[in-house]
Parts: structure tokens; C-alpha cells; sequence
């Protein structure tokens, strides 16, 4: 690369000879009004802004078209550019509104912030307005076309960027147009990416309202299935990986935000989904699906010599209290950041309500022991059979503590008469009677009280036992829980009484019954919490049962002999805001997780220990910085075409047959085969290209670099 | 988390905050300022130029307007219910507002009215030498230019989030985020509020002054005016103030469209009501605050304004009755066509065209279509004599008799809202006890109370007027706190 030496506006520049003028002056902090030009688009010199004197040239050149020669003089505020550029934004709006009002693009748009520097306003020729009507036919995107100044770059962008070519110019009623190259944009094949947005300098092709979150940093808001997951995991360069094979690579993505991929590709509540824009076309990406298969197919783990290994020993010393999802994965960072960490765990086994909590027809035991093998072969130390009793106590042998131990007991509604009696259970004690095979009475026939998901994984559970099953709740089809988790208990054989509300357990010295009465409608009491119901008159029966379990909610189970203060319902609470934190009130104790969110999913844990990880090793000296590169990334911007991409449908796992898992504990799907992989992730938007695309930038950038006053 | 220093940090820049930020840096101040958009100059540039008192170019151009007369008449207006301090202040401080502009290379092409009624106090930025469009952004520029050159800090979509006080209350710093969702935290002695209201926050519009968007309230958009400045000086201990809108009229859907649609509708013609009668003296029709407070009292809150086609035929031969700098059309030959496209567009309810009059008032959803054949016949009437209802003068008054009719159905909407923290006349934020904050400055349209209950439209160039001015206040004021500091 040779370089070669220029001067602009005085100045002399040396760049390389590759460059254009305009590129060689915007490098250099000399700002030239520029348009249909962009860096990341090959330039067409069509705007004619850009216009700039060259000495010993006749007339003006376009720097945006135009290679730097070594010796070049250019003057950017030469007389005659001037009026031409001034002239060129005239044109533009001789077709664009000549009144912002009402343009959502306000105070983002270039061509205003143009006209503002060129100081030409428009008007001095005659109007000649696009008479094209809004379109908001078209997913995700919306066409206000009467605002084009026809400077192409969605055009090019679509074409060049993305060798898509959905929008063309075309002549509608005689004068030039950008349309889209079909009836809509999914008959154009449009891969629906948003490069067409990112790059219109005017209000023309927007986002719809409501696409994108505002609340948000760029690189979560335009990503949505990275931004509503609470880990932040890169998820479509993990898509992009097991599309391409490489589901190592997937894996190591993944891992670079959670320790338990495994785990969340099977049970995650994958909130990426709700994010994900696919649904305005069809329905949502099954990304929790590609998961599981990425995880499943992670044959050589090329990833575990860089997450293996950790940083210089600090010499501080941690310990973690709960050995579930939250402390081990806190475990995992702290380790890596160099200190010493002790995972205390109360029962035989780590892995918290992995382990113990879910059925193991939907979180295989050895899956999740194989990913905590992990974390042991990294360094942490984990040591079962070993509740502790005090924090605080425990603070004084360690530099850190943090208290993770979730919601580990389950909830019984004792007001009901006959809740002492022995047969009657929490939804926690079946599950992990099941899991960690201990002894538990509960006869032929169960009662299950309660509607949410738990009530159906108890009810699974009792299923594969082979108990008869009985599901009582209020709501209304139990609307509480996810519609596949219940449809697939009944489709079991658990019988659910809906719209039902309890009196009283029933037997002497043993279980025998359930005594209920049927229900019109109920609401809690938004200030006691109370139930108040509407019963249906004389519909008191009794449903017999030889146990009673309890589907009612879980608790910390912590009292004050812990030594952190708690509030009165056993959270722990950070004195400093009154409220549940990772701080608690004795200095170098932490908190995080169920603990202080009360029952929530498992990558809100995950989540949570990252979190909590980063605070405790800047309180321990370190700089909080937990974020890894396990693998590198290449995202490939020339998608192409695929034939009525929009409209290819969601891949569903196979599922066993009722009939068949209800004879045992193994899971319900095999997962995805290759070939659902390969399709669900081709039907990724791949939202994550545009950020490759340079941002827009305004003549106030090129002198506003804001970093004077930095300490 | 970036942490820098400054002396004065301003929140919002547009003219107001430009113009603070002008003053601050012109005394050596350390000046940040943090804008949320991805340029500066706010709705101020899509505005023409601002109010001036008493200056050059009146005195050249004859105006016979002086701070005295303004003030009077400007009280008389407001029925003495604003600061007359802060009036008085403005308009006193106004000429030399428009030297100093001048002084940084703007250039006006005169002193104007908005209408007829109005007085020439509007200073239009020139554009090309002339009277162009968006001269706002012009002298936005110029101020941006000059603050820059004086060493001040402009940070793009960067929104402030919060405003700190320190344990004397004195204001400390201010906390914001950038685009990439950094945090930024600033030390400073000062802080100006200047983010131009919450005319794009129908949620903080029905909070705070109870209109429904969509059904008594259309198309406030500027976007981005979230009304955070106004939150954030609440929450940092500001006093509030009652907010209004600043009330014009529209065309909901075709406001933006051909512009042709917009200025014929808004000519002195018939306009009248859902029950089909006449409700204003349509020569108000220029004062767009006027018409839209007539048209937000009447049933739907909605206006028809109705022409026929002699009236159409006349406009092109002729030109049109009234004309302004802002709704300004070269001709309006394609009228009909862009009707006739809003027609056929299912999503836009803006006009209606019919063959006879029954047929329009049907369509329009008059209710009483007899009552409005009525008073179509004695406005007809009135035509050949006088407007003994209104008293319109008699050469706006134009028979409808002519089909194809056309109905243009306007909506009350409004520049955006006014108002929401207390100031003093030095633009000094007050909390509850109206004592000074040390420290805390808001200037701008967050804080703009003096027209009362709708905008003083006699005396154009007002909004931007004000922002300039009290920006300039808050920014001298800030300079002179640094130094007793």
C-alpha cells in the first residue's frame, strides 16, 4: 500500500492511495457535506454534495468518486462547490416535505442536518412532491417513500451489502421511485436485516414503532433476542455457528455469557424468543431448541482450554453458599478472576433446582453434572453434604461471602385444616424425593394444589411413579401455567379440576381426601392478598387421594440465625435501599438469585451470579470485568436470496408419545435432528449484520469528539 | 463509566441551551452539553427566526414597535397573570439578542408578521440571502459554531438521566448514559435544564394537563421531546409549573403531504362545526392558536372547512386570500389531484369530496345536515352583503356554491407544550418555598409560562424569542455564580 501526500484546505494529508478524497479528508477531521455516499456502500457520485475544487481542474470534482493523487490540492470551500452543493439540496427538496413536522426522524435526519450546514433550505425551485402514500403493509418495516431523496443507498445496501436486491429503482408515473421488487417485501425475499433503515439518511424506511426497545444500549436494543435475555448471550452468532456446522463454536459462544448451555437449552424460558422479530413474520426462531442441539452436538469442546484457564491467584479466598445455578456460576467467575472459591451445598448433590427442583425427564441429572465437572476442572472447589448455618460467622474465615441458596422450601398453605397431617407435601420435597431417590409415602393417588408449572411438574413426576394424578387449582384451565407444560401432563393422564377451590384435607391420622367446592370466579385482595372467590352454591364434593402436595410457591427458608438481616417474608436485604440486593448488611457478604428475587427461571440465576460475581471481585480488588472471548467471530454480510424466506415455518422438536414417556424418566425429545437445526437457524434475521454497518454520522461529529474534560 | 468535570453542564441544545452555552463559554467557562438527539438545534429548526423588540432592523424598516407598547399589549393579553419581570426582562433584552445573533453571522432578512393582525417582531433568519425555509437551523448553527470555538463539549445521543445536588443542596453534578450505554458522570457547579417540553409524550400531556392523543389532541410530534428535562428537574428538587400547549390546528394526516391540501383548507373560508354551524370568525384562521382553541371547544373537537370549486378556480387565477412565510406555496394547481389522493387512501381521513352539499355534510359525519344547508345559505347570503354573524371582513367572504365541494376536517394540535419548571426572571430554578437553587438553571421552552393560557401569537417569533433570551440569562447567570463561588 503505497501512500501518498495531498493538501486539503491547506492542510497537507498523507493517506493511503486507495482512498478517496472525501474519505481522505472525513479521516482527517475535515468534514465534506456528503450523502448518497457511505462508507460501507460503493459510491455513485449521484448527490453531487460532496463537490470540491481540485487546482488545475476545470469546474469541481466529486470527492466521494474520486481516488486521491499524490500532489492533489483540494479546497472544500471553494465558490462555485458551495453553490452547487446548495443547489443539490434545493433539488432534494423540490420532492422531500419541506416541513419537518410530524417527521419521526427528527433530529436524526441527515438530509436536514445537511441542509442546516449547507445553509440551504430548499425552496428556491419549484416544488414537485412524491405523491406516494405511507406503507405499513410490511413486517417490521415502514415506507413514507414521499420523504426519498433518491440517493439509493437502501438500494445498494440491499444489492451490493447483502446480495438481496428486494428494493429497486423503478419509473412510477413517469418519475423515478426506490420500490420494493415485488408485492411486498416477503414476496421480494427480503431477509427482513434492516440494512435498508440503518442506511436511509431520511425518514423514508423506518423501523415500525414498538420493533426496537429505547431502553437500551444499540448493541442489545437492535439485537432483541440478545437484548431481552437476561445473560446477554450472543445468540445470533451462535445461530450463524450451527448453521455452519460449527457447534463447538456455538457452545463457545454460549459460554462466554453462562456456564450451563446444556441446562438452558433444555429448560431455559427462552425470553430471547419473545425478542425475536421472526414473529412479526411467522412465529419466533426456536432458539432454546438450537441450543439444547448445539450443546448436544459439542464434540471436541474447543472451547474448554480458554475457559479453563484463570487468572493469577489474588490469594483472596470465597465462599459460596448453595451450590445451585447463581453460586456456581458466580463460583465459575470469581475463580477465573483468580480468588479461591468454596461452594458450600447442603445436600449430597450441586446443581440446586437443576438437579432437584425440575423433573429429571426435563433436566437429566448427568446433563447438568457434566457441565458443574466444568466448573470443578476450572478450580472451584465444591463441598456437599455441608449447610451452613451463619454468614456471617463464615465471613470471618473468608474475604468474601455470598449467600446463594435460592428458594429451597416449599410453601404449605397450613391454614388448610388438615395440612399436618404426615401425607401431605411441598411440590419441592416430591421432586427432590424423585430426584435424589429418597423415600416418600404418597400412596396410589395424588392431590396436587396448585396451577402454575410446578403443579404440572409434580404432576409429571407422580405420572412416571405411577401414582393417579389429581391437579386442583382456581384459575380457570389453569391459565397460571405454560400451555405446553400443562397440555403435556394432561395428555398423560393427570386429571385437572379447574375453577376449584379447598375446604379442608380430610382423614384421621392419614390422607384421604381432598374436600373442595366449585368456583365461578376469585381475585386476590390487592391489599391483604387474601383470596376472595365467588363459590358455586352447593357444589362442596370431596376428591379422594392418599396425599396432598402442595404446589403453593417456595421461600427462602431463612431466619434471623442466619446474620444478615432479612425482611419479614426471609429475604435478605441491603440496608443501604431497604430492598433485596446483591449487598446484604454485613460488609463482604453478597446475595444474588432466588435469595433476593424470590422463585425465578434459571438464566435469571445465571444472570444474577454474573452479576453478583462482577461486584464481589471489584469489592475484593479486582477490576469487575467478567466478560470472555472464547471464540472468534465472522459474520458474513452477503446473505443472498432464499425463496420465500419469510415465510418458512418454524421447526418443532419430535416429541415421544404420552403413552410412551409416562413409563419412564427420560427426556421427552430427543432434540432437534440436523437437519430441524440447519432450517431453524437459516430462518435467523440475523439482526446483528446492521451493527457492521457504519453509523451515521452529522457535521456536527466531525468536530464534537467530546473527551477534553476526561479525568 | 467515564467520569469528567466541568463547570456548567447543559442538558438539551437547542436554542436555548446553544445560546447558554454561548454565554457560559463566552466567560471561560468549562461547558458540556448533552444532547439526546444526533444533532443540535432541537425544534428550533424547523423554525424561522426569533422575536426581537426594537431593533435595526424595525427602526429601518419603520415598525412602530417599542418594549413598552409590546409589554402593554402583551399584558393586556395575559390579563397579568405571568412574571411581568421576566417580560419585561425579554423583551428589553431582546434587540441586543438579535445584534449578538449578528455578532456571531447570522443574517436576518428583516422583521416580519406572522398575519395581517400581528406586529413585525418576528426577525427571519435569512436563508440564501432571503426569506427561505428553516432559518432556525441557520442560527442554530452559528451558535453551535461560536460555543465550540470557545471550548465547549457537545456529546451526541447522549441523554442526560440524572441532576445531583450535594449535601448543602448546591447543585454537583449531573449523570448521563451515551448510545452504547455507558455511563457518564459529570462534576459541575452548575447545571442548565433546556430541553424544549414534552410535545412528543402523550402520556405526560394526559398526566399533566389531561388531553387524550387521537381524540382532543393530534399529531404533537417532535420527536424525542419526552418531557425529561422537566422530570429530571423535579426529581432534583424543581418547583413546577402549570403546562399548556401550544395550540394550532391541522390537517392530522396531511400536514406533511402536498402542501397545496394544507393552505387552501386554511384559508378565511366557511369553517364550520359537527352540528353544521358556524363557530369563528374564519379571518382568525391565520392565528393558528385562535383556531385552535375555537376548534378544541366545539363537539368531537373538530372543524369542516368547506370550499367549492369557484373558490379552487379563483385561488389559481388569482392567488390565494392570505398567505404566510410558513404555509407558503408557489401555486396550487395540483389541489385537486392530492385531495383526490387523500380520498382515495383508506388510513387518511383528512378531506372529503362530494357533488352536493348533503352529500359532503354526510360524509364529513355533520350531524345536522339540514342546519348546515342552512347556514351554507346564509352565508351565502351574507356574500352579497356583509358577515352580520362574525363580521368577517366582506373580501374573505366567498359563496360556496359550485360542486365538487371539498371538506378539509381539521384537528386541534398543538407546536408543543410550555411550561413545567418555576424560574425566576434570572432563569434560577425554585423549589416549592420559591427559593433558589444555587446552582440550577432552566431556560427554554421547559420553562416558558408567560403567555398564559394560549400563546401570544400579536407578537410572533415569540417561542424561539424567549429560548434564546433565557438561554442567554442562564448562561450569563451561570458565569456569574461560578465567579462568587
Amino acid at each position: 500500500m503505497a501512500e501518498v501526500r495531498l493538501t486539503i484546505d491547506g492542510r497537507q494529508i498523507t493517506c493511503d492511495e486507495n482512498k478517496t478524497v472525501l474519505e481522505a479528508a472525513l479521516d482527517n477531521g475535515i468534514y465534506i457535506p456528503h450523502l448518497c455516499y457511505h462508507e460501507d456502500l460503493h459510491p455513485n457520485g449521484g448527490c453531487r454534495l460532496c463537490v470540491v475544487k481540485q487546482e488545475g481542474v476545470d469546474g469541481v470534482i466529486t470527492s466521494c468518486s474520486t481516488k486521491v493523487k499524490e500532489g492533489m490540492v483540494i479546497q472544500t470551500k471553494d465558490e462555485l462547490a458551495e453553490k452547487i452543493r446548495k443547489l443539490s439540496c434545493d433539488f432534494m427538496f423540490k420532492t422531500h416535505p419541506s416541513e419537518c413536522t410530524g417527521c419521526p426522524k427528527y433530529g436524526k435526519c441527515q438530509l436536514a442536518s445537511i441542509s442546516q450546514y449547507v445553509g440551504d433550505t430548499g425552496r428556491n425551485l419549484r416544488e414537485m412532491k412524491i405523491r406516494a402514500s405511507a406503507d405499513e403493509s410490511n413486517p417490521l418495516m415502514l415506507h413514507e417513500m414521499y420523504r426519498c431523496i433518491l440517493c439509493g443507498r437502501c438500494v445498494r445496501a440491499c444489492g451490493e451489502l447483502r446480495g438481496v436486491s428486494a428494493l429497486k429503482f423503478a419509473k412510477v408515473d413517469g418519475r423515478m421511485r426506490v420500490v420494493i421488487d415485488g408485492e411486498s417485501l416477503a414476496k421480494a425475499d427480503c431477509r427482513f436485516c434492516g440494512a435498508c433503515v440503518e442506511v436511509c439518511p431520511t425518514g423514508s424506511i423506518r423501523d415500525k414503532v414498538g420493533v426496537f426497545r429505547e431502553d437500551l444500549p444499540r448493541d442489545l436494543s437492535l439485537v432483541p433476542c440478545r437484548g431481552e435475555c437476561p445473560a446477554h448471550i450472543d445468540i445470533p452468532a451462535y445461530l450463524r455457528a450451527v448453521n455452519e456446522g460449527d457447534c463447538d463454536k456455538a457452545v463457545a459462544i454460549i459460554r462466554e455469557k453462562v456456564p450451563f448451555p446444556h441446562a438452558l437449552g433444555l429448560v431455559c424460558n427462552n425470553r430471547c424468543e419473545d425478542g425475536c422479530k421472526h414473529k412479526d413474520l411467522n412465529s419466533p426462531v426456536s432458539i432454546r431448541n438450537i441450543k439444547r442441539f448445539a450443546a448436544e452436538h459439542d464434540e471436541t469442546q474447543s472451547w474448554k482450554e480458554k475457559y479453563l484457564k484463570v487468572a493469577d491467584r489474588t490469594g483472596k479466598k470465597v465462599a459460596v453458599i448453595g451450590g445451585g445455578a447463581c453460586g456456581l456460576t458466580a463460583a465459575y467467575y470469581l475463580n477465573k478472576k483468580g480468588h479461591d472459591v468454596t461452594v458450600f451445598e447442603s445436600k449430597n448433590i450441586p446443581g440446586g433446582h437443576m438437579t432437584s427442583g425440575m423433573p429429571e425427564y426435563r433436566i437429566p441429572t448427568k446433563a447438568v453434572l457434566d457441565e458443574i465437572k466444568v466448573i470443578e476442572d476450572s478450580g472451584v472447589q465444591i463441598i456437599c453434604d455441608h449447610p451452613i448455618d451463619n454468614a456471617a460467622e463464615l465471613k470471618k474465615e473468608y474475604d468474601a461471602v455470598l449467600v446463594a441458596i435460592g428458594t429451597s422450601v416449599g410453601k404449605k398453605l397450613t391454614y388448610l385444616p388438615g395440612s399436618d397431617l404426615p401425607q401431605v407435601y411441598s411440590a419441592l420435597e416430591i421432586l427432590q424425593a424423585q430426584r435424589l431417590n429418597k423415600e416418600i409415602d404418597l400412596g396410589d393417588t395424588v392431590n396436587i394444589i396448585g396451577g402454575g408449572n410446578v403443579a404440572f411438574d409434580v404432576a409429571g413426576t407422580a405420572i412416571r411413579m405411577g401414582k393417579t394424578v389429581n391437579v386442583i387449582c382456581l384459575e380457570k384451565d389453569a391459565s397460571q401455567a405454560s400451555p405446553e407444560e400443562r397440555d403435556a401432563a394432561l395428555e398423560e393422564g393427570t386429571n385437572l379440576f379447574d375453577s376449584h377451590s379447598n375446604e379442608a384435607i380430610l382423614g384421621d391420622g392419614k390422607v384421604t381426601g381432598l374436600q373442595v367446592h366449585k368456583i365461578s370466579s376469585f381475585h386476590f385482595d390487592p391489599e391483604t392478598r387474601a383470596l376472595v372467590e365467588e363459590p358455586i352454591p352447593d357444589s362442596t364434593y370431596v376428591i379422594p387421594c392418599d396425599s396432598i402436595v402442595f404446589a403453593a410457591g417456595q421461600v427462602t427458608g431463612l431466619t434471623e440465625d442466619f446474620g444478615i438481616e432479612l425482611n419479614k417474608f426471609g429475604y435478605p436485604i441491603d440496608p443501604a435501599t431497604g430492598a433485596s440486593g446483591y449487598k446484604t448488611s454485613v460488609d463482604g457478604v453478597f446475595s444474588a438469585g432466588d435469595v433476593i428475587t424470590g422463585t425465578r427461571f434459571l438464566i435469571d440465576a445465571i444472570a444474577g451470579g454474573r452479576d453478583v460475581a462482577s461486584l464481589m471481585d471489584q469489592y475484593l480488588g479486582g477490576d469487575g470485568m467478567i466478560d470472555e472471548t472464547l471464540t472468534e467471530r465472522y459474520a458474513n454480510p452477503y446473505i443472498g436470496r432464499i425463496d420465500g424466506f419469510a415465510e418458512i415455518e418454524r421447526n418443532e422438536m419430535t416429541e415421544r408419545d404420552a403413552a410412551a414417556r409416562k413409563m419412564d424418566f427420560a427426556p421427552v425429545s430427543e432434540g432437534f435432528t440436523c437437519d430441524e437445526a440447519l432450517c431453524e437457524t437459516g430462518r435467523c434475521l440475523q439482526c446483528d449484520l446492521r451493527l457492521q454497518l457504519a453509523p451515521q454520522k452529522f457535521w456536527n461529529d466531525y468536530v464534537a469528539v467530546g473527551e477534553g474534560g476526561e479525568q | 463509566m467515564k467520569n469528567l468535570q466541568a463547570d456548567v453542564v447543559i442538558i438539551g441544545t437547542g436554542p436555548a441551551g446553544l445560546a447558554a452555552s454561548v454565554e457560559a463559554s463566552e466567560a471561560g467557562l468549562k461547558v458540556i452539553a448533552f444532547e439526546k438527539q444526533n444533532v443540535s438545534g432541537g425544534a428550533a429548526n424547523m423554525g424561522m427566526g426569533p422575536l426581537g423588540i426594537g431593533t435595526r432592523h424595525q427602526q429601518d424598516q419603520m415598525v412602530d414597535i417599542d418594549v413598552e407598547k409590546a409589554f402593554k399589549m402583551f399584558m393586556e393579553y395575559t390579563h397579568w397573570r405571568v412574571d411581568a419581570n421576566m417580560v419585561k426582562k425579554y423583551f428589553e433584552a431582546s434587540a441586543g439578542t438579535i445584534a449578538w445573533l449578528e455578532d456571531l453571522g447570522v443574517e436576518f432578512a428583516g422583521a416580519y408578521k406572522y398575519f395581517p393582525k400581528s406586529e413585525a417582531t418576528w426577525h427571519i433568519v435569512a436563508v440564501n440571502g432571503g426569506i427561505g425555509r428553516n432559518g432556525g437551523a441557520i442560527m442554530n448553527k452559528a451558535m453551535l459554531d461560536k460555543a465550540q470555538e470557545n471550548g465547549a463539549e457537545f456529546f451526541y445521543e447522549t441523554p442526560a438521566k440524572k441532576i445531583l445536588r450535594d449535601a448543602e443542596g448546591k447543585i454537583c453534578g449531573v449523570d448521563a448514559v451515551d448510545k452504547d450505554g455507558e455511563e457518564i458522570h459529570v462534576d459541575c457547579k452548575v447545571v442548565i435544564v433546556a430541553t424544549g417540553g414534552a410535545g412528543d409524550s402523550p402520556e405526560y400531556m394526559k398526566e399533566r394537563m389531561g388531553y387524550t392523543f387521537g381524540k382532543d389532541l393530534f399529531n404533537i410530534v417532535i420527536p424525542g421531546l419526552k418531557g425529561e428535562g422537566i422530570k429530571m428537574a423535579i426529581a432534583a428538587g424543581a418547583a413546577t409549573t402549570e403546562m399548556t400547549v401550544e395550540k394550532i390546528y391541522i390537517l392530522p394526516n396531511s400536514d406533511m403531504g402536498v402542501q397545496s391540501v394544507p393552505v387552501v383548507f386554511m384559508q378565511p373560508n366557511l369553517l364550520v362545526n359537527v352540528q353544521g354551524k358556524r363557530f369563528i370568525n374564519e379571518e382568525m384562521m391565520q392565528n393558528t392558536t385562535f383556531t385552535g382553541n375555537a376548534i378544541q371547544i366545539q363537539k368531537g373537537a373538530i372543524g369542516f372547512s368547506i370550499i367549492d370549486s369557484n373558490i379552487i378556480k379563483t385561488y389559481k387565477k388569482k392567488g390565494l386570500d392570505v398567505v404566510n412565510f410558513v404555509h407558503h406555496v408557489s401555486d396550487i394547481d395540483d389541489f385537486e389531484q392530492a385531495c383526490q389522493d387523500i380520498v382515495n387512501d383508506p388510513a387518511n381521513p383528512d378531506v372529503v369530496i362530494a357533488d352536493t352539499l348533503e352529500e359532503l355534510a354526510e360524509k364529513c359525519g355533520i350531524e345536522d345536515v339540514d342546519q348546515f344547508l342552512e347556514t351554507v345559505e346564509e352565508y351565502n347570503d351574507m356574500c352579497e352583503s356583509q358577515d352580520t354573524l362574525f363580521y368577517k371582513p366582506s373580501k374573505y367572504m366567498k359563496p360556496i356554491k359550485k360542486g365538487p365541494f371539498y371538506a378539509g376536517l381539521f384537528r386541534p394540535s398543538g407546536y408543543g407544550t410550555l411550561g413545567g419548571i418555576k424560574i425566576n426572571e434570572n432563569c434560577e430554578v425554585l423549589d416549592d418555598d420559591w427559593n433558589v437553587i444555587p446552582g440550577f438553571y432552566a431556560a427554554g421552552t421547559d420553562t416558558c409560562t408567560i403567555y398564559g393560557d394560549s400563546y401570544m401569537f400579536l407578537l410572533p417569533g415569540n417561542t424561539m424569542g424567549y429560548c434564546v433570551n433565557t438561554g442567554r440569562f442562564a448562561g450569563q447567570g451561570a458565569a456569574e455564580y461560578c465567579e462568587e463561588d
